[in-house]
Parts: structure tokens; sequence; C-alpha cells
């Protein structure tokens, strides 16, 4: 109906040109959004491409775009490396994004819970509190960081980037506007036939969460995954390594074989674009509902 | 019944009981353990008045003393006047940090703004797709993004310098010629730029189309009837209505820029001749290539002073666009 309308209005004021204004309009729309796409998916095809291509062809001048002998030799070469247990990589990557994931999403989901809906002496203070870590840069608690897990002996394991990941201000903050909205009305009739707080958490306050606990979940998965300087700092043994860093890694010892690291960069980037077109609704709602990373 | 109704104080006594009971059970444990962010954090701000190294024994309390001395401001007054290469090397990083938020957020309002206008223009199924893929990227690790670019940027066999040499133009070596600059920024720096750009549009474009999505059609509408065009209601009408999230944007894009590492270290490691060589990595060289713990601690203060002052004057001016 407002389309209709608006057209017509337009139609009365000028209607001579109108057809084909919206004609080129229209085309020139479709250009940009089509140019910005090719942008966009052309580092990726780049990499994609390149990771097909030969040790010959991969350092020839001027480079092929397509490859001439499309060829599985080096995601070959990267499985069957010995001293690059893939699976092994990915395992540290999924122990340490699954813990931080679930823990993350229990105590922002109980702090949240907490903050909503008790009323307790230094409620305010301690909200205050969170957000102010909130707002420190982990960049400043990353020394002193590292020297508390050098004294307890947590460098170099995989513990070491877990330890320090259990609250999360943001998930506190985010939950904690989401579980307002749920009527008390609700968690006092499960009070009056009997339940205790723990349960009212339990089988009232999250099954209702879903959405809200499906985006922080995915937010979280994603800073985890792709966690660099934080599991660099603490992580220096090769067989601890998470994927982004075992891929740069790896890619100082193939300097010279782009084609190789290129297969690599697929193999740890690939799956978590899987994920996201699964999530992808939550990721894309959650960030245009909170607006953080 | 009559039970409940005679009793029903004590009844909500034990209400409060129970939920005060809970109310214990969780934060307690949620101190102790919050309290290891506030000794991180004193931790860090002792640190920066000390030369600490932690291979150095040191005195009896966090090996601070001794060996590893307290210097007061010294850190800060090198920082300020020094001539020593890290004190060198920390204003290099700072001014390339600068120079590195002050032309991202421009260039990144550039694109996403006009970008989420025209995605928001499209049909509904494809704008869906669309969102979808621009946001690729984001979801996308920075190792990753810094080594795709890599090789976009290599100078014998990347993409650029081939549709330069297409284009009948000299190749350039985008991330190791120090020489190389453009508008008095190394050619190297605005290599990252591009890449941290690409991979960081698709967040803010995604913030501003849930923005556009929720002006009311009505707004636009009255501005066409009114003789305006697709320019001037976009100016006029949609820009003015974005300013929260402009605003918001604005300093979320500052805040992540400040504090951008992964790229950068991976792609040019701070170089060629330090010339993409920011704060952060200065802060990780410092602290643990070099073991110079408590300069670290310093320049990581500063840091934080940094975003604090951002974060500070983002909440200034939200606020006054809420009082009107």
């Amino acid at each position: 109906m407002a389309t209709i309308a608006r057209t017509s209005v337009k139609a009365t004021h000028r209607s001579w040109r109108l057809p084909r204004v919206r004609h080129v309009g229209h085309f020139l729309v479709y250009f940009l959004l089509i140019l910005g796409l090719s942008v966009t998916l052309t580092p990726f095809a780049w990499m994609i491409l390149g990771s097909f291509k030969t040790a010959t062809e991969i350092i020839q001048t001027p480079p092929t775009f397509w490859p001439e002998n499309p060829t599985l030799d080096n995601y070959r070469t990267i499985v069957q490396d010995p001293r690059l247990p893939l699976l092994r990589f990915y395992g540290n990557s999924a122990f340490v994004t699954i813990t931080n994931v679930i823990t993350t999403l229990f105590t922002s989901s109980l702090l949240g819970f907490l903050f909503a809906k008790y009323e307790f002496r230094g409620k305010r203070l301690l909200f205050g509190w969170f957000l102010l870590t909130m707002m420190i840069p982990g960049q400043m608690t990353m020394i002193p960081g590292y020297l508390i897990l050098a004294k307890v002996g947590l460098l170099n394991t995989l513990w070491g980037l877990i330890v320090f990941s259990a609250l999360d201000a943001f998930g506190i903050f985010m939950l904690r506007q989401f579980i307002e909205t749920l009527p008390n009305e609700l968690l006092d009739a499960a009070r009056i036939d009997g339940a205790s707080e723990w349960q009212i958490y339990w089988r009232i306050v999250l099954p209702q969460l879903g959405p809200a606990l499906a985006t922080l979940g995915t937010l979280s998965f994603m800073g985890n995954w792709n966690a660099y300087l934080w599991p660099m700092v603490v992580i220096t043994r090769l067989e601890r390594r998470t994927l982004p860093i075992i891929l740069t890694w790896y890619s100082t010892q193939h300097t010279t074989r782009p084609n190789i690291v290129m297969a690599a960069t697929v193999l740890i980037v690939i799956p978590i674009l899987f994920v996201y077109f699964f999530f992808q609704r939550w990721i894309v709602k959650g960030i245009a509902l909170t607006g953080f990373k | 019944m009559s039970a409940q109704a005679s009793n029903p104080k004590k009844r909500r006594g034990g209400l409060a009981v129970a939920q005060h009971r809970f109310v214990l059970g969780v934060t307690v444990p949620m101190i102790l353990y919050g309290s290891i962010g506030v000794l991180t954090i004193g931790w860090a701000m002792v640190l920066m008045f000390f030369k600490y190294s932690p291979g150095r024994a040191g005195g009896s309390i966090l090996g601070l003393g001794g060996s590893n001395p307290f210097v007061g401001l010294e850190h800060f007054r090198n920082m300020i006047s020094g001539v020593s290469l890290e004190a060198r090397l920390f204003r290099t990083s700072l001014k390339n940090t600068l120079i590195f938020a002050f032309a991202v957020l421009p260039l990144n309002l550039a694109i996403t703004l006009p970008l989420a206008a025209l995605i928001e223009s499209v049909r509904s199924r494809l704008k869906i797709a669309f969102r979808a893929i621009y946001f690729l990227p984001v979801v996308t690790s920075s190792v990753g993004v810094a080594m795709m670019w890599g090789y976009l940027y290599d100078p014998q066999q990347g993409l650029l310098n081939a549709i330069i040499r297409l284009l009948g133009g000299t190749p350039i070596s985008w991330l190791s010629d120090p020489r190389a600059e453009f508008l008095g920024v190394s050619v190297a720096m605005w290599a990252v730029i591009g890449a941290y750009l690409w991979q960081d549009y698709g967040y803010n474009l995604v913030i501003f189309i849930a923005a556009l999505q929720s002006i009311p059609r009505e707004f636009k509408e009255a501005a066409m009837i009114d003789g305006a065009n697709g320019w001037q209601v976009f100016t006029r009408v949609t820009i003015p209505l974005l300013r929260p999230t402009l605003l918001f944007v604005c300093v979320m894009t500052m805040l992540s820029s400040f504090q951008v590492f992964d790229i950068i270290q991976v792609m040019t490691d701070g170089g060629p001749n330090h010339q993409t060589r920011v704060l952060v990595l200065d802060i990780y060289d410092n602290a643990f290539r070099y073991q110079r713990m408590g300069w670290a601690a310093a320049v990581s203060f500063v840091l934080v002073v940094i975003v604090m002052i951002v974060t500070l004057v983002q909440m200034r001016l939200l606020r006054t666009e809420w009082e009107y």
C-alpha cells in the first residue's frame, strides 16, 4: 500500500521523469551493492583459489586468478604433516571455546538474574564495579594476568586461557536487561508452589532466555575461537596452541610456499563461517540490539 | 488454608531468608573470583612505577624492589621526553595509533553509512542476503584476515599488484617499502588500515541497518511529499535521526581501533621501520619479548587513559542526546 501511495505522489510531481530515474537509480544501487559484495568476497576467493594452485603456479608473476591445474596436494600436505596434528589444535580451540562459552552463559544468566530480580545491600555498587571492569581493556590486565599464571603454574596450559574468563561484564549486563522484562508474577507463582531460588533460576528463568543465550553464546564463541593476543602470551608450547596461533606459526614455517599456508588458512577460517551461517540471525540480532562486540 | 492465613508474616519471612541465602550464595563466590580482576588491575598500577622484569629475582613482595627497583614516575617522564629507544618507539606507537584510529573512523563511516542506506533500500530477502555476506569478514578470525590480505598485498604474486600491472601502473611494495607514502602517511599504514576496514565494516553496517529500519517511514514520505529528493531525504531526515546511533558507532569504532593488534602484528609486525607500530604491539613487545614489564604496564596505563577519555566523552555526548 505504502509503495503505491508513494509512487503516485511522485508521479503527480514529475511524471515525465519518473520511469527513467527509477530505472537508472535502481541500476546504480545494485551496481554499488554488487561492487561492495565483490570487495567483500574477493579476499576469500583469492585465498580459496590459491589453496588449489600448484607450487609452481603460486610463485608465478603475474599471478593467475583461476588455478590452471587445480590440485588437492596442499591439503594433503597439511593433513599428513606429522608436525601439525590439526585435530589436536581444533580440539584445543574447541575445548577452550566451549568451556568459556558455557561458563559465560552460566555466570551471566545467574548474575543477570540476581541483578534484575533481587534487592540487596551493595547491589548498585557491585553492578557499577562490573561496568567499570568492562571498561578496562584487557591489555592492562594482561601483564599481571601472565605473572599470576606463571606463579600458579598455569602458563602453557589451556586452563590458562580459561581461568580469567568466567565472568563477562557485558554478558551480565545484557542478560540483566533481558531478565528484567520477565514478569515477577511468574517467579512468585513458582515460589508459592514451593520452588527454591535455584529451581526458579534453573526451571523458570533459564528456559525463558533462549534467544538471549543464543546471541550471547555465539558472540562469546566467536570471540574465544578467534582470540589471538592472550593465547599467544599464555601458550608457547606447540602442542597446546589454539588455531589462530598455530596458523601464524605455520606461515612462518612455510614462507616460500604460500599455497600451503593458504590451504591452512582455509581449514582454519572456514569452520567458523559455517557456525556463522547457522547462527547468523542471532549474531546480527545481538549486535543490532546491543551494539557490542 | 487457615495455617496460611494465620501465618502470612512467617511465610514471607521464610521466603526472604531463602532469597537472602541465594543472594549470598551467588555473590560471595562471585566477589571472591572478581577480586582477581581487581588484583590484576591493582598490580598493573603498581608495576608501572617499577623497573620490573620477571627474570630478575627482586624483592619479597611480588618480586618488586631489589633488582626490580622503584622508579616513581620515571617511565612517564621518559615517555614524554626520553631519548632511549623504547621512549622513541612509544611516541611512534602513540602517533601511529592516533593516525590509525582517526583514519579508520571517517573511512569506516564513509563506507558503512551509504552502504547501509543502499542495502536498506532493496527488497527484504536480498537485504538479508547482502547483510549476511557483508558480515562474513567480521566473524573471520583477524589472523585469517591478516593472512588473506597479506597475499593480496604480496608485491610479486599479489592480486592488487596484478591489477595495477594490468592497468599499466608500477607495482607497489605495500607492506615493506619504508619510503612509500600517501597523504603523508606510509603506504604500509594505509595497507593495514585497508585490511582492518574490510574486516570491520560489516559490524557497523548491521548497526546502521537496524537503526535505519527503526526510522518511521512517514518521516521520509513527508519529506518526499514536500519535494525533497532521495539525497536530501538522506542528509536532512535520515542522518539527523541517526545521530544517537552515529555517536555510539563512532565511539565503539574508535575504541576498537585504539586497541588494534592482531592484524598489524601478523601483517607487518610494526614494520617497515616501525611505521605501523601501534600501542598494543608496543605493550606486547616490551612485556613479552623484552621482559620490560614495568615499562609495558606504564604504556598500557596510557592506553587505558585514552580509552577512558573516549568512553567518558561518549557518555557525555549520549547524555546530552537523551536530554533533548
